[in-house]
């Protein structure tokens, strides 16, 4: 069953114009590009966090925004996921609350999945300042799941660990993609994450969609134009 | 060099202070005498009434009136104040006066008397008619000069106890700082009545006299003036008095509802 | 005498509660206000809020007193209903709590604009509403300064005396504060009695001002 995202928008902040006019069918898509292309503004755009000038945003069946049809969801009626650059877990509440805190009732069942999942199970009454990078990253992404988005939406959620960390949390993301099939719009200058997540990618530079295809051929193409995968 | 210019700047200052606090002193003495009057709050509309009558044939004289409740002006002046004559409410703060030395003794006159009233704003459709309406349930609020210190209210409790109604009355007591402000109380409408001088009633538009206290009932009421020791301006302050002594002073404190005592010697002082 | 001084600090601690309480809903409401939202009208309606603080004190009494005597525009309606307010305990609230708003905003204000946005964003993405989003992560954040404001305004409710006298009066056992009180045994001369109040005045007001500074420090 095949998965439509719209994101065909344009979005002005001070000197900076953001424009996509993309509409892909794969549900694990990645925003790949050097930082300060507008990635996140993106996620936020999509996430209902920032407003468009005009345009249209879609995932699968859910209009999120259509300025034509003057549709503007707020965010809470999305239903998407963020797990964002700056991880942000609630600083006041423990593991739990942080994880529930989206989930409606008779989710118990998911819960255990979740966190079967992420290897959360013996975190779950820790407060959050007494976690690691890597064990703060995965209660942010099953906070997400647990709000049973159609949508996640994943800020470079690997940049902040080393190269060890890296490696030990990049499986999980692969396991919710398989496991809980959620389409994932995956934010990453990393060009080997992309390869491991995304089928789609989309190449944003300073706004513009510069490449847009199957990931092995984006990058290849982002490699010979002087490469990505230098850090930052 | 800066050894040089100091001095010299500091010097310049220092002269300039000494000049403008000089100024006022010697401007003083080239224009007109001042007098400065405490009296109680009773008496400001009748003794500006005065003091702009006065200082209109004696040019070379300035009044100032510092009005307040009577015993508010006796601390004043026992601190040391700069007061040359007092008119009080009562004889208590002039014999406290007396007792520091601020007054000399018996050198004070019994000048004028009032009486006291009930009144309550304008706008009630069933005042009280006599003491005993105050008793009523409708009857919540009843300003008073501080009973324990001001003299309309020291006046006003005596009576009350007197007559063996002051305990079913206190709960409903407002004290305030001064006669004035208790007749501003029944002016606004936030008290149902208060006890009053009737020469204050007769300042205030929204306030109406419900009934008097009888001049033979009442205890006696006293305003004492005196010279304060010490004074610096004593002639201009004793002319002063004399004015207040005269016929056409007696004219507009009568005219104000004052009754205007004979000089010491009357049978109303206790 | 001693059981005067006693009743007097008593009921001023109980009505500047009372009062601390009465503040809480608009102080917490106006300084998330200000700190989250900009509107016509924002400048104009800070100043109102802030204007007790700069205005003298008798000031802001002589304005309520107009506003609620029986004659005055709010008056007039409680008394309607029945609602006396003018020289009774309910005075003191008024005049404590109009005093004390202006530092709860302020230093209410402060904490919410130190609560980070991105966690209000967050929350909204996983499908709370604003009240949701005020009350589980907006107040609990800005939590620690919001005590800390609501300390300082409850010390200066219990310090509070000009607006207070103006539209409470001085009433002994009825409208009486400790600073009321401290003004009006000295104007009768009753040192010993005013002594007694400035001695607990000092105690309070030097607790509850030290817990707020503890709490903001932090």
């Amino acid at each position: 069953m095949s998965f439509a995202l719209t994101l065909d928008f344009v979005l002005r902040q001070d000197d900076f114009v953001l424009e996509m006019h993309e509409q892909v069918a794969d549900r694990a898509v990645a925003l790949y590009g050097r930082s300060g292309a507008g990635k996140t503004m993106v996620l936020d755009t999509v996430a209902g966090l920032r407003r468009p000038h005009r345009g249209r945003i879609q995932a699968g069946d859910h209009v999120l925004f259509d300025s034509k049809a003057h549709v503007d969801l707020p965010a809470r009626h999305r239903r998407v996921g963020y797990v964002p650059q700056d991880v942000t877990l609630f600083p006041h509440m423990d593991v739990r609350r942080n994880v529930m805190y989206g989930a409606g009732r008779s989710t118990s069942n998911m819960l255990a999945h979740v966190l079967d999942l992420l290897d959360l199970e013996p975190f779950l009454d820790r407060r959050v300042g007494q976690l690691s990078g890597g064990e703060r990253q995965r209660v942010a992404i099953a906070r997400a799941l647990m709000a049973a988005p159609d949508l996640l939406l994943l800020d470079e959620p690997l940049s902040a660990l080393d190269v060890e960390l890296r490696a030990r949390v990049l499986p999980y993301l692969v396991r919710v993609r398989d496991d809980l099939r959620v389409p994932m719009l995956y934010v990453s200058h990393h060009a080997d994450e992309v390869r491991a997540i995304a089928d789609w990618v989309i190449h944003l530079e300073r706004g513009r969609v510069t490449a847009a295809g199957p990931a092995e051929k984006v990058l290849a193409a982002a490699a010979g134009t002087g490469g990505l995968d230098s850090p930052g | 060099m800066l050894r040089r210019i100091l001095p010299w700047r500091l010097g310049g200052w220092l002269g300039l202070v000494l000049l403008l606090t000089a100024l006022p002193a010697s401007a003083g003495a080239r224009q007109s005498a001042r007098v400065v009057v405490s009296a109680a709050s009773s008496l400001t509309d009748v003794l500006t009434q005065l003091v702009d009558l006065y200082e209109a044939t004696e040019a070379a004289v300035r009044v100032e009136l510092n009005l307040a409740g009577s015993n508010t002006l006796a601390r004043q002046i026992i601190a040391g104040a700069p007061v040359d004559l007092f008119l009080s409410a009562n004889v208590d703060e002039m014999r406290r006066l007396e007792a520091v030395g601020r007054v000399r003794a018996n050198s004070w006159d019994a000048l004028l008397s009032n009486q006291l009233v009930v009144v309550t704003p304008d706008d009630q459709p069933a005042p009280p008619r006599q003491l005993d309406d105050l008793r009523a349930a409708a009857v919540r609020r009843i300003a008073i000069g501080d009973p324990a210190a001001v003299p309309a209210g020291i006046y006003a409790r005596q009576y009350l106890e007197a007559l063996g109604i002051w305990d079913d009355l206190a709960g409903k007591l407002v004290p305030t700082r001064s006669v004035r402000a208790a007749l501003a109380a029944v002016e606004t409408g936030n008290v149902d009545a208060a006890f009053v001088y009737r020469t204050d009633a007769a300042t205030a538009p929204r306030a109406v006299v419900a009934f008097e206290i009888p001049l033979a009932e009442a205890p006696a009421i006293v305003y004492p003036i005196a010279l304060i020791e010490g004074s610096q301006n004593g002639t201009a302050a004793a002319a002063f008095l004399r004015f207040l002594r005269s016929a056409s002073a007696k004219t507009v404190f009568e005219w104000a509802g004052f009754i205007v005592l004979a000089s010491r010697g009357s049978a109303i002082v206790p | 005498m001693t059981t005067d001084v006693w009743q007097v600090a008593w009921f001023t601690v109980t009505v500047a509660g009372v009062a601390t309480i009465v503040m809480l809903p608009p102080g917490i409401g106006l300084a998330w206000l200000f700190a989250r939202h900009r509107f016509l009208g924002r400048t104009a309606l800070e100043t109102l809020v802030a204007l007790p603080l700069v205005i003298p004190p008798v000031a802001t009494g002589l304005i309520l007193l107009n506003l609620f005597g029986r004659r005055g525009s709010l008056g007039r309606l409680l008394a309607a209903a029945g609602v006396e307010v003018i020289f009774t305990w309910k005075a003191v609230v008024l005049a404590m709590a109009v005093m004390g708003l202006p530092l709860l905003v302020r230093a209410g204000r402060v904490a919410f604009e130190q609560v980070d946005r991105r966690y209000e964003q967050m929350a909204a993405t996983l499908g709370a509403g604003p009240l949701r989003v005020f009350m589980t992560v907006s107040l609990p954040l800005a939590g620690r300064g919001l005590m800390a404001g609501t300390l300082l305004a409850f010390s200066r409710a219990l310090g509070e005396f000009g607006a207070t006298v103006m539209v409470a009066g001085s009433i002994p056992g009825s409208t009486r504060t400790i600073a009321a009180g401290i003004y009006s045994y000295t104007e009768v001369g009753n040192d010993a009695a005013a002594a007694g109040l400035l001695l607990v005045s000092i105690c309070i007001a030097f607790g509850a001002l030290w817990v707020s500074n503890r709490l903001a420090q932090s």
